[in-house]
């Protein structure tokens, strides 16, 4: 095979792949908004009187649940159980519920972990500034929740991406699965399974990148911000041995 | 609607998957460990490969397993090497889930105050001993807990082996389905077969951490 043979190939590919990328954008894009916006009412709900309610135990089951079984099978469950008592849901709704109610799970843990992270000191003196629940939640709690979570928020919405390559199981057509029907057409597995992962690596990049900028903006709101280090070299990275 | 008289007969075939679904993450566990350890150990003592260690690991995090997969299990024959479908997904696995592990490592290599190696190596230690008697044992045992947490999300991966039709957990609850007709039995024995599994390996890793913490020691 001739390399122009690749490339024509390739360039037939992609109108069919960005066709894909749409669906894996779609479905990832609002199964990270369903997965933090989720996140917040299942903390929300699990801190309810203390987090000493049915409702806190049944919250802690649903995530245990969610964090503890694999991805694929949430998917098959709600897939095939609903059609089995005669209820087709579309692929593409039960895609996205399970993949935002799995987000949920880990956003969840990530926000309680960073709501834990905050000195009580801090909430006590708040209040006895005066300051009722409420202006303590937004001017003491939020902001500081918010920078502290946000690289985990990042890793965990790259990881949506990246997991949704797993709807394609139930027939949704997103990436990977046009991807596998090219490949059922072709057998050329190489060229496109490697171009599929291009295409993924630069969504999974984008979103790093645009996760990035945000945290930084974040951070420092409204002070210019001195010059940037690569980032490349951290403090530690001089401790190596042969250095000293 | 859900008979439990099906569950006795379908208890002898999900022990042999769950058997399988274990033998694959041993074999994943082993390797992605030893496949992360060494990537460190290749970052500290050649500098120049610092960039080799880099691309590996935004590669596999930047990369969904099913595309890695995909590429073990039906790329590589035709490059001339024939997996089975357990050997594919065991490489895949250790591929993808050793830079998770590498990154485990790092952070917690990174963790050991520098003035301890200066100490150790002002005493006269070489590097290797160093390593191996001062920055290992503290890396280990911090990376513990997240080793742990590591573990649990490879168990999950491992469910993926079916979509290459290695009979594990996932692929013998979806054969039968596919073969009895009975929904709802199949699919709640594999999603309670997971999250036992899952929550054994958590108990393990607290155990192990436990086990292994310094007496007097703050983490």
């Amino acid at each position: 095979m001739n390399a122009d043979g690749v490339l024509d190939r390739l360039a037939a590919y992609l109108p069919v792949m960005l066709q894909g990328a749409g669906i894996t954008l779609l479905v990832s894009a609002l199964a990270i908004g369903l997965g933090l916006l989720g996140g917040a009412v299942l903390l929300g709900l699990a801190q309810f009187r203390q987090g000493r309610s049915p409702l806190a135990w049944a919250v802690a089951l649903l995530v245990s649940f969610m964090r503890g079984t694999p991805l694929l099978v949430q998917l098959l469950m709600a897939f095939y159980l609903p059609s089995a008592v005669g209820v087709d849901l579309p692929p593409l709704l039960v895609a996205i519920a399970v993949m935002g109610l799995n987000s949920a799970a880990f956003q969840c843990e990530i926000l309680r972990a960073g709501l834990a992270g905050i000195p009580a000191g801090q909430l006590e003196a708040a209040y006895s500034f005066g300051l009722g629940q409420r202006q303590v939640f937004w001017h003491v709690q939020l902001p500081q929740l918010a920078r502290a979570v946000w690289p985990a928020v990042v890793s965990e919405s790259m990881d949506v991406v990246k997991n949704s390559a797993i709807v394609s199981v139930i027939a949704v057509a997103d990436l990977a699965r046009v991807t596998r029907q090219i490949f059922a057409a072709n057998f050329r597995p190489l060229e496109v399974f490697l171009s599929a992962g291009v295409v993924y690596l630069l969504l999974t990049g984008t979103v790093f990148a645009l996760g990035t900028w945000l945290g930084q903006r974040m951070r420092q709101p409204r002070t210019p911000r001195p010059p940037r280090s690569s980032g490349l070299s951290t403090p530690a990275d001089s401790l190596g041995v042969r250095h000293v | 609607m859900f008979e439990l008289a099906l569950i006795p007969d379908l208890l002898p075939l999900f022990a042999g998957a769950t058997l399988r679904t274990l033998a694959l993450l041993a074999t994943a566990l082993l390797g992605g460990l030893l496949m992360g350890f060494g990537m460190n150990l290749l970052r500290q003592s050649l500098p120049a490969l610092q960039p080799v260690y880099w691309a590996y690991v935004g590669l596999m995090r930047g990369l969904p397993f099913l595309i890695l997969l995909f590429i073990t299990y039906f790329g590589l024959p035709s490059a001339g090497l024939e997996l089975s479908p357990f050997a594919a997904a065991a490489a895949a696995l250790s591929l993808y889930s050793g830079a998770y592990f590498a990154e485990i490592f790092r952070a917690c290599w990174q963790a050991i105050p520098a003035g301890q190696i200066e100490a150790a190596r002002v005493l006269g230690m070489g590097s290797m001993q160093v390593f191996w008697h001062v920055q290992a044992p503290q890396a280990l045992r911090a990376s513990l807990p997240l080793l742990a947490n590591q573990a649990v999300l490879l168990l999950k991966d491992c469910a993926l082996a079916s979509v290459i039709t290695y009979p594990e957990l996932t692929m013998t609850a979806s054969k039968v389905v596919s073969e009895q007709f009975i929904y709802l039995e199949p699919y709640l024995l594999l999603a309670a077969c997971y999250w036992l599994l899952a929550i054994a390996l958590d108990l393990l890793g607290r155990w192990l951490t436990q086990r292994f913490r310094l007496k007097g020691a703050t983490r």
